[in-house]
């Protein structure tokens, strides 16, 4: 068979799924309506660390507003969150579905509260009498180590420590012309989709079994969570994920209100409805990134990266959450990005306190690594006076270095080997688009006329299109309609389009007859879901085999219809033909049509039906990668930082859908743009959270992004998937707060950046500390 | 608590009914009326998810009351495309350019610029940053957006009288 | 997160809302509710009984007599941004309105709300502060007249009794050759200022300074009227020598993001800034 061209695939198409949203036709889990929907409220900790002494639910019960009420004591056994990658942990820091004797965290959940609409139930959340005896709280995660920590837990705050090295750090330092010693710090912040989390779980009389709406990335994987939780059969449960208002990794997991509103619904047999508000995705819905990097880096007088030591600290909150050691694992593992550096020694801990919990969300521990280590490169540059662009190019991997076994690996992961891909490259190109080369005449000029632009750059290398697997199923229908089934749940990124691109490409069909279903684990028994730039990759791969599949078949099929060998046939515009003589072809729909029920099958034909499903498993993960180049201009008066322009050359692979890759690179950008500037969960030294909500937690808005960013792909194909895919779901996040922190220190240099987010007064006093700020106020006159 | 009897206009239809002192005004969208086009993002006025036009100015309906807007005449998004397959140049422009990827902040969004577009038809960036400085996206980074509404408003200009 | 329960009404006069007031802990007034509402749905506060200000005739006045503006309390923000009356005689007040949050909170919120919500970091009671207006406001003994050098006490709080409400606010008008601007610091517009300044420059017929008006938004728990900056410019001291001044007497709040040193710091930049573009306004 000849293959097919490749116009779809790799085209800017529109997406199929904006007519209906853009009506204003989306379902959300909070606009869908049963009949005889009850709303749940939850009782949440108001205090950090407390015993319970007691849980009272009579004044609440009494309340004639009140239709239930769901404590602790309502479980012989309180289910458990799971945590998958805990390797070496046996202590017990698995947070429970609801609290019994102990909180640990200013939201945890502790009861709900069953009433006929959300107004009724919050206000019986007073009600619920809970008798508290407060514990000391820890929230710094060096204090939580100090010997005298409250614990927050069993014996330690440590819940595990990571130790990943190659060759002797230590000696090299020793020996090194230069050594850096700085400590870089990320802060607390969170994905925060414009959609709060929301569930709706009901009884099924017919089936006896939930049905569970979720504003879930992870359908099937919450599905056998559930089945775990409530000892429930494969059937007894059915989670669907509706529209999602975005994820970012915020809902990738199961979590306490999932189980707890099936339980209800289990106990009452009445659809019961929970929407997260805004101020509890603040202390219920996981946070990420809080992480320190001690680091001491021993170099070369060209600025080659000899060896680095690395001692990291991760706050990761009061419970390990299902993926919560990637935070650590990956701040590490990945520092070294793009570079070259042979004598690495890293220590991770992972220290608990009695913060919300953390989980993965957007770029996880990359965003972390990068930052640190592009940090690292510009002092580096700076301290030798060498082009940070230069520095870099000495101490990149180059493309016949790859593939690259680094030796590191965990349970989820494997070992990571760098795939495919040209840095060397992609960088050389950033930094043409950038404008870098005129850019150290601009800055100085602009100097001179007073005022402060810097231009930074960002490297990484991104760990995405993880396994275990992901599964696709094609089926084409006697109408020539195909239908595709994935495991892949969208929360924005248009899937329904991209995995439709790959089976109208590999049946030479047209987009408008080919149709996404996804998020409904009766529809699709196997799936993994969202998360990890893997959709693509991983889903993708799926899918094109599957459709690789039933082409074959239908290969076959027309075969024997046609009457000839299906090697002879072609297969375009949806129908087979002999190439050279079309006027002998029969249609996909025909072949479908062929081998429905009803009817003797075609000679040779042993199976009924059109459809082929594939369950891809990656043998590893592939790498994506990218270099962000940022401008900004620092107000040097007050601080204030404006980004001005932003360039990303990015290598996901093989592209399915440009545009749609260009828009979820701008989107990571936006979130870089929060990272590096204005994002922090705080929280008291008591533990109370200081701004659970958007008017003090600073989600970006249409000024503080720049106005133009530019996304240029390269496409070095993976070989481990049959399009090449990498993935391109989080490199924007990961890139970004990296170039932007960059580019703040060479607006004013010599000032010195090593934390985000750089809010104003933090960026006034490192231009106060290099004594930038006085000349300028004495030229005001 | 009190209840109210309210009369208003919602996408060209007129309604009367009774609402708690304390329903939003969103709410009563969202669950008396079944237009769920109109999200609550924080309820506290700040992402602007739940914009709305009232008596044709873009409001928050996460923080008015339901009691507030009787007498008053209110269009959502489901009021903007009409009832025929057309969608508003502005929807369209937000199709062509990807200016949306989960749809959550593009009602509001989509309101606020066609009440800009109104007032200025050939609106400057800073005016155009002025309309939505008011709404939160998480997922586009604004860019799309930009260019969606610049679409519009050529595709709007052409097809004035 | 809604709100506790609460009673609702929407009388027809001033006489009837006073009525409502009287002797009622738990009532409070409703305008735009732009700030009120947010603060009712996070259920930081729980009032038993709103009563809402929109049927009352005679509020929504904006008119000019002599050498006063007087503006109505439940004029909405936006039409007294857009209007032109508002923009010749109290220009200070149109470049303040165009700072305050989003056009979709000024379509809803009004002049006597904001006014009489007291945030320190509103800007519309720094221009009341700044330009010497007054309060007219109406309880059971009567209506009477509060100076806005009285009229703030502290966060959240005014001189206004629990049983007064605000009806209009009074503005001298602004005499010619004379300019007006507000200057915020925040990462984002229309969010609250770390520091902010309004300030209004009138010049005398030889181009010199003849009246200087500025008041810190944000600084401490009521707008601040910077006097000493004022004087140091009538008195000849340039723009950015006067600026130096901004935070003399200043108690600035301290917070995580806005330590006090740098909240100090801002305050002489935004004035200098705000000062500087008041006077060139000036014409």
């Amino acid at each position: 068979m000849t293959p097919t061209d490749g116009r779809i695939f790799g085209s800017p198409l529109k997406r199929k799924e904006d007519p209906r949203l853009l009506r204003g036709r989306g379902k959300y889990v909070s606009d869908i309506k049963l009949h005889g929907l009850l709303h749940a409220a939850v009782v949440r900790s108001p205090l950090p660390h407390a015993a319970i002494r007691g849980i009272d639910a009579d004044p609440c019960l009494a309340d004639p507003r009140c239709v239930a009420v769901l404590t602790a004591a309502d479980f012989d056994e309180i289910p458990q969150l799971v945590c998958i990658d805990a390797e070496v942990t046996t202590l017990p820091f698995l947070q429970p579905a609801l609290a019994r004797d102990k909180v640990r965290y200013v939201g945890e959940p502790v009861a709900v509260v069953v009433a006929q609409d959300r107004y009724d139930a919050e206000d019986l959340l007073t009600l619920v009498e809970v008798d508290y005896d407060p514990l000391p709280a820890v929230v710094d995660p060096e204090r939580a180590l100090e010997a005298d920590a409250s614990i927050v837990h069993h014996e330690t705050n440590l819940v595990d420590t990571l130790r990943y090295h190659t060759g002797d750090a230590a000696g090299t330092i020793t020996n090194a012309p230069h050594v850096l010693r700085e400590r870089f710090e990320t802060q607390r912040y969170a994905g925060t989709p414009m959609e709060t989390r929301g569930v709706i779980a009901t009884w099924e009389d017919r089936s006896g079994a939930i049905t569970m709406y979720s504003s879930t990335q992870v359908p099937n994987g919450v599905k056998t969570n559930l089945q775990i939780a409530l000892d429930l059969p494969e059937n007894g449960v059915r989670v669907v994920a509706p529209d999602l208002g975005g994820g970012f990794g915020v809902k990738l997991q199961i979590y306490p209100e999932e189980i707890l509103l099936c339980r209800i619904a289990q106990k009452i047999k009445r659809p019961v409805k929970w929407i997260e508000d805004r101020w509890e995705h603040f202390v219920a819905s996981t946070h990420g990134r809080e992480q320190f990097h001690d680091v001491e880096v021993g170099y070369d007088d060209e600025g080659r990266i000899l060896a680095i030591r690395d001692d990291c600290v991760t706050n990761t909150g009061a419970y390990l959450q299902s993926l919560t050691l990637v935070e650590p694992f990956i701040g590490v593992t990945m520092l070294t990005g793009p570079y070259r550096v042979e004598h690495f020694d890293a220590t991770a801990k992972v220290v608990m306190t009695n913060k919300t919990p953390m989980n993965p969300f957007r770029g996880v521990g990359h965003v972390q690594a990068a930052f640190t280590m592009e940090r690292i490169i510009d002092l580096v540059a700076a301290d030798l006076g060498l082009d940070p662009v230069e520095v870099r190019l000495r101490n990149m991997i180059t493309p016949d270095e790859l593939p690259l076994n680094r030796k590191f690996g965990n349970v989820l992961a494997g070992t990571i080997v760098y795939d495919s891909g040209d840095y060397p490259t992609c960088l050389r190109r950033a930094a043409e688009l950038a404008g870098h080369a005129d850019f150290a005449a601009q800055r100085e000029q602009a100097r001179a006329e007073g005022r402060y632009i810097g231009m930074g750059f960002g490297c990484f290398v991104e760990e995405t299109g993880l396994g275990p697997y992901e599964s696709g199923t094609v089926r084409v229908e006697p109408s020539g309609k195909v239908v595709v089934l994935t495991g892949a749940c969208s929360s924005g990124q248009g899937h329904a389009t991209t995995l439709a691109q790959i089976a109208a490409d590999e049946l030479s069909v047209d987009m408008d007859d080919v149709q996404v279903l996804h998020g409904d684990t009766d529809l699709v028994r196997f799936g993994v879901g969202t998360y990890a730039s893997r959709t693509a990759a991983v889903g993708g791969a799926a899918v094109r085999v599957a459709a690789g599949k039933a082409k074959e078949r239908a290969a076959f099929i027309a075969g024997q219809l046609l009457e000839v060998d299906p090697v002879d046939l072609e297969l375009r515009g949806g129908a087979f033909s002999v190439a050279g003589s079309p006027a002998a072809s029969v249609s996909l729909a025909e072949v479908a049509a062929a081998v429905a029920p009803g009817s003797p099958l075609p000679e040779g034909v042993h199976d009924y039906g059109l459809e082929a499903t594939d369950v891809f498993h990656p043998k590893t993960n592939t790498f994506a990668y990218g270099v962000h180049v940022a401008t900004v201009e620092v107000d040097i008066e007050t601080g204030v930082v404006k980004h001005l322009r932003h360039v990303v050359v990015n290598d996901s692979g093989r592209v399915i859908n440009p545009l749609i890759l260009e828009g979820q690179v701008q989107g990571g950008v936006a979130l870089g743009v929060g990272g590096a500037l204005l994002e922090e969960i705080l929280y008291d030294d008591d533990g109370q959270p200081r701004n659970p909500n958007f008017m003090d937690y600073l989600v970006p808005g249409i000024e503080n992004v720049s106005p133009e960013i530019l996304v240029e792909h390269m496409e070095i194909p993976t070989p481990l998937n049959p399009d090449g895919i990498k993935g391109g779901g989080e490199g924007g996040a990961v890139g970004a707060p990296a170039a932007i922190a960059n580019a703040v220190a060479d607006a004013i240099r010599p000032a010195r950046i090593t934390a985000t987010p750089l809010f104003p007064a933090r960026v006034h006093e490192a231009i106060s500390a290099a004594g930038l700020g006085a000349t300028v106020e004495g030229s005001a006159r | 608590m009190s209840t109210h009897t309210i009369r208003l206009t919602v996408n060209g239809h007129e309604h009367v009914a009774e609402v708690p002192a304390r329903l939003t005004l969103a709410d009563f969208l969202r669950e008396r009326l079944d237009l769920t086009a109109t999200h609550l993002g924080c309820e506290h006025g700040v992402c602007g998810a739940c914009t709305i036009l009232l008596d044709g100015e873009t409001a928050r309906s996460c923080i008015t009351l339901a009691a507030q807007a009787d007498g008053s005449e209110i269009v959502t998004l489901e009021g903007v495309a009409g009832d025929g397959e057309e969608l508003h140049p502005v929807q369209q422009a937000f199709w062509d350019r990807h200016g949306m990827q989960c749809g959550f902040c593009t009602p509001g969004i989509i309101l606020s610029t066609i009440e800009l577009l109104d007032e200025h038809p050939q609106p400057t960036r800073e005016q155009i940053d002025e309309a939505l400085g008011g709404h939160l996206c998480r997922c586009t980074g604004y860019v799309k957006i930009v260019e969606a509404v610049q679409e519009a408003a050529q595709a709007m200009s052409r097809t004035r009288p | 997160m809604k709100p506790a329960p609460f009673d609702y009404a929407a009388p027809t006069s001033v006489q009837d809302a006073l009525g409502l007031l009287a002797g009622n802990d738990g009532a409070k007034i409703l305008a735009g509710g732009q700030s009120l509402i947010p603060l009712l749905n996070l259920r930081l506060a729980a009032p038993d009984l709103l009563i809402d200000l929109r049927r009352i005739p005679g509020l929504d006045g904006i008119t000019r007599a002599g050498n006063e503006l007087t503006i109505g309390a439940t004029v909405r923000q936006r039409r007294a941004e857009r209007d032109p009356a508002v923009r010749e005689a109290a220009p200070l007040l149109t470049a303040a309105l165009a700072e305050v949050g989003h056009p979709q909170i000024r379509s809803r919120g009004t002049i006597g709300g904001s006014i009489a919500h007291a945030d320190p970091a509103a800007e519309l009671p720094a221009v009341l502060v700044a330009l010497d207006g007054r309060v007219i406001a109406r309880g059971p003994g009567g209506e009477r007249a509060i100076a806005a050098a009285d009229f703030y006490r502290g966060f959240l709080t005014t001189a206004l009794a629990d049983d007064e409400i605000l009806l209009a606010i009074v503005l001298p008008v602004a005499p010619p050759r004379t300019g007006a601007a507000c200057v915020e610091v925040a990462q984002r517009a229309g969010d609250y200022a770390a520091c902010g300044a309004v300030a209004q420059v009138t010049l005398d017929d030889a181009g010199g300074v003849s009246d200087a008006r500025v008041a810190l938004i944000g600084a401490t728990d009521r707008p601040f009227r910077a006097h000493a900056v004022e004087q140091a410019i009538v008195g000849g001291e340039s723009i950015a020598a006067a600026a130096g001044h901004a935070a003399d007497g200043v108690e600035p709040i301290d917070d995580p993001r806005v330590p006090i040193a740098y909240r100090s710091h801002l305050a002489g930049v935004v004035t200098r800034r705000a000062l500087e573009q008041a006077r060139s306004r000036a014409t």
